[in-house]
């Protein structure tokens, strides 16, 4: 997959548990572990506005492309 | 006679709701020689581990039209029920999950009580799981 998801590292920065984002986010945390590993289908436009939000960032510096 | 008779199959009916709701008794409803049933197996890979995907489906069935019944976190075994419908008493789906490499093979059975044939229930059931764990993988 050349999309890279950089959430495990943001949330590592911020020093945030996947818990703590999910109860902010309002998703859960088998779906945010899933998203963590890259396996989700598609991402809501709310929810990556969520994510940003709780985690004060870009969604560039949650996702990444690569060739 | 005929009273006697009617009598052993209300029981035999009523034993099988009796003992359908638990996880020990798996091996009674899925076994091929068991005539009063109707069995139905899938199996599908997914690339996640077996602890997500264990998580996953319970978190799935709980948000469906299933009734999550019983699940067994050592075994990796999850029991769910569909709900009574005109064409069958509802069934029992069995769900657990084998590691193949990277990959975890969900191994889905739906088998109906006291009713040999399923009116394509069984397999209805293998969809909308699937129809489910699909639209749950957008988040």
């Amino acid at each position: 997959m050349a999309i890279i998801v950089n959430l495990d590292v943001m949330l590592a920065k911020r020093k945030m548990k996947l818990k703590e984002l999910s109860a902010k986010v309002g998703v859960s945390t088998v779906n945010l572990s899933i998203l963590e590993q890259g396996k989700v289908k598609a991402i809501r436009f709310s929810t990556l506005d969520a994510i940003c939000l709780a985690l004060d960032c870009q969604p560039g510096d949650i996702l990444k492309y690569t060739d | 006679m005929l009273l006697t008779t009617f009598f052993l199959i209300v029981g035999f009916f009523i034993f099988n709701f009796a003992i359908r709701k638990s996880l020990s008794s798996k091996n009674y409803f899925t076994n091929n020689y068991n005539l009063f049933t109707s069995t139905v197996r899938y199996e599908k890979s997914f690339d996640l581990s077996k602890e997500l995907m264990f998580e996953k489906i319970i978190e799935v069935l709980s948000n469906s039209d299933f009734k999550l019944v019983e699940t067994s976190k050592s075994k990796f075994e999850i029991l769910a029920i569909s709900k009574i419908t005109f064409k069958s008493w509802g069934e029992n789906l069995y769900i657990s999950f084998e590691t193949s490499g990277n990959e975890t093979t969900m191994k889905f059975c739906s088998v109906t009580i006291f009713q040999i044939y399923s009116w394509g229930k069984n397999e209805k059931n293998y969809t909308d799981l699937l129809n489910e764990i699909e639209n749950s993988i957008i988040i």
